[in-house]
């Protein structure tokens, strides 16, 4: 229903290309989320959201001149809450995490309830919002990264496939039965990951990259260089 | 009231008292419906994906939780108001499928505590049978406040049911009406129930939880007084429990249905995440048992449904000695628990008529009624796309009616509106 790229660079010398090469990432998830998109380019993290097709706003956005060190984005098609730039992923919360989410959570209502009784604000009704401001708030409970999207996987019902970029990391994770698609991408480089293969395919080294399918209920994190 | 009850109460100059709960129609959850996933959210498969019903009540305060394999547990009936045949056969079905039984007023029996592997132990305002000895052998405590079939009122158990044993266990004589207290001895504010949970807890070691039980009335501030005071589980019984024999008026004239309860409690409970909630009062199908884990419960406990499991009501006994016919009824419409001449050996002390309840068959029957509720659970659950029964939420009902839907606080079915909101 919604379609995930991110991309964390190792090499310096990419980085003048991440705008670019997040561009033609987007472009071959489009049809999986043709209502409306989103991206985070850190390390300024600059958040960018617009409705209409992907491929359109990547060329509104200019994002092929945007350099950076990693990015996350998201195409969507909306499933309960409204189609409006609000409502675009990446949820970006707390100190600069970015998250983006395709699937459906299937208890997210209480658990919004559990955390606005903490004292929690929400820009949003989405779901994945939830999840955001669940993890934000674990980070500001002390738990590290890993922790708290292990927490997640505990509190949280459903079908996901998470990324997720801190200002330090990038992380993946996927609920356990794991039927939505997400492939990862590692080279020297670079690591990736996508909701199909073809959009790592458009990637500089990809023939000679290690790819593999994240398991269910694993977090894969990778720190930033 | 019809004129048959008028003429009833002319000619015995008294109120008439009986067995089982509220007949009247009152709004239920079968005026509810869940709203089960196809593209916007996606179910499980029944067949291969697991949906998961355990339940832990207590952990909080207690060294030794109760966990239950699955979220209906079996409400206190005493013996006394049952045979010894029918506790033990409800003890055993309670152990088979992983669950909980919960004794009642009169004490625990031997047999009872035998067969049944996790056992709640009722401390009511009568204290008949109540002892230190069976409070240690207890897997939890549950303070009786009220009950949803007499809220307000006290427990009662009809002479032709105090035969030598149940008289020798309450210290009572033999064959005269027992009238228990509506109220504890020793306590009647919850400042003083904060202090009796503690000499409970402190009796027997911090090692169990201890429930509250009340009647459900004024349900938001008697559930946040139970918390308050330091229950691990509020046990809320709806205008549709059962009971053994109580004053008709009682039954049918107080408390508020289940319906409505559920949410009102959940609301108290929210500044008390540890504390559980259990959630009783006419939970008969498993899209009951749903839709009260939707609305707040964290399981629900069933009395009436058990017994006709166990064979209340059955039409063996039709006629013949000793049949619904002598109580004045028949079968599928038996009320007369009271009188203790029920035609199954479940609601009696009589050596004869026990006799006709078999302890072994009987649990096979309720055990494989609770197995079934539970799969009819999981199912709806599933659909819903729970992994587990705890995930399903208010958001997963809409309201067939308009009371339903101002009583349980989702939606009328095909609209956003909640009366009242």
């Amino acid at each position: 229903m919604c379609g995930i790229t991110a991309l964390q660079l190792r090499d310096p010398g990419l980085r003048p290309r991440l705008g670019a090469l997040m561009a033609a990432m987007m472009a071959q998830v489009a049809e999986r989320g043709p209502d409306s998109a989103g991206i985070t380019i850190y390390p300024e993290i600059a958040v960018l959201k617009g409705v209409g097709h992907p491929a359109v706003l990547a060329t509104e956005w200019r994002l092929h001149e945007i350099s950076g060190t990693q990015a996350v984005a998201h195409t969507r098609m909306a499933t309960e809450s409204a189609i409006t730039a609000a409502h675009c992923h990446p949820f970006v919360v707390g100190d600069g995490l970015s998250l983006v989410h395709n699937g459906s959570f299937a208890n997210h209502a209480t658990i919004r309830r559990e955390l606005l009784a903490r004292g929690v604000a929400f820009d949003s009704d989405n779901d994945s919002e939830v999840a955001a401001r669940f993890l934000a708030y674990r980070l500001d409970s002390g738990d590290d990264l890993e922790k708290a999207l292990r927490l997640l996987c505990e509190r949280f019902d459903g079908f996901y496939t998470l990324a997720v970029q801190t200002p330090d990391a990038f992380a993946v994770v996927r609920d356990v039965i794991a039927c939505k698609p997400a492939i990862i991408a590692e080279t020297p480089g670079w690591v990736a990951m996508a909701s199909e293969y073809r959009a790592l395919a458009v990637l500089p080294g990809i023939e000679a990259a290690r790819v593999y399918e994240p398991e269910p209920e694993e977090v894969y994190l990778w720190t930033s260089t | 009231m019809s004129f048959d009850e008028i003429r009833e109460r002319a000619r015995l100059g008294r109120y008439p008292i009986r067995g089982g709960g509220a007949r009247r129609a009152v709004p239920t959850f079968d005026d509810l419906t869940f709203l089960t996933a196809s593209a916007s959210r996606y179910p499980l498969e029944g067949y291969r994906e697991h949906c998961a019903t355990r339940t832990v009540l207590g952990a909080a305060n207690a060294r030794d939780p109760v966990v239950l394999e699955i979220p209906i547990t079996i409400a206190g009936m005493s013996f006394g108001a049952l045979s010894a045949p029918a506790k033990e056969a409800l003890g055993r079905a309670a152990s088979e499928v992983g669950t909980a039984t919960t004794t009642g007023d009169g004490g625990m029996t031997p047999e009872e505590r035998m067969s049944s592997k996790t056992l709640v132990y009722q401390c009511l305002p009568s204290r008949y049978g109540f002892n230190p000895d069976d409070l240690r052998a207890a897997d939890a405590i549950e303070v009786v406040l009220g009950q949803g079939a007499k809220p307000g009122g006290g427990g009662m158990l009809m002479g032709q049911k105090l035969g030598p044993r149940v008289a020798a266990m309450r210290t009572l004589p033999e064959g005269i009406d027992q009238r228990s207290a509506c109220r504890h001895p020793d306590w009647t504010g919850p400042d003083d129930l904060r202090i009796k949970i503690e000499e409970l807890r402190e009796a027997t070691d911090w090692r169990v939880p201890v429930f509250v039980k009340i009647g459900a009335t004024r349900v938001y501030h008697d559930v946040r007084l139970a918390a308050t005071a330091g229950a691990d589980v509020v046990v809320v019984d709806g205008m549709q429990g059962g009971t053994g024999a109580t004053q008709d008026v009682f039954i049918e004239h107080t408390g508020i249905p289940t319906l409505a309860a559920v949410r009102l409690a959940a609301d108290a409970l929210a500044d008390f995440p540890d504390v559980a909630l259990i959630v009783s009062g006419g939970i008969r199908s498993g899209a009951d048992v749903a839709k009260a884990l939707a609305l707040g419960a964290d399981a629900v406990s069933i009395g009436m449904a058990a017994l006709v499991a166990l064979g209340c009501n059955d039409t063996v006994h039709d006629f013949g000695p000793a049949s619904y016919a002598d109580l004045g009824t028949t079968a599928g419409n038996c009320v007369a628990c009271h009188t203790g001449g029920c035609p199954v050996g479940i609601a009696t002390q009589s050596p004869g008529l026990q006799a006709r309840l078999d302890p072994v068959r009987g649990a096979e029957r309720v055990a494989n009624y609770l197995r079934a509720i539970t799969m009819e659970t999981t199912m709806l659950a599933r659909a819903c796309g729970k992994a587990d029964v705890h995930h399903l939420e208010p958001e997963d009902l809409v309201a067939l009616t308009v009371e339903a839907a101002a009583m349980a606080r989702v939606p009328l079915a095909g609209t956003e509106w909640i009366p009242g909101r």
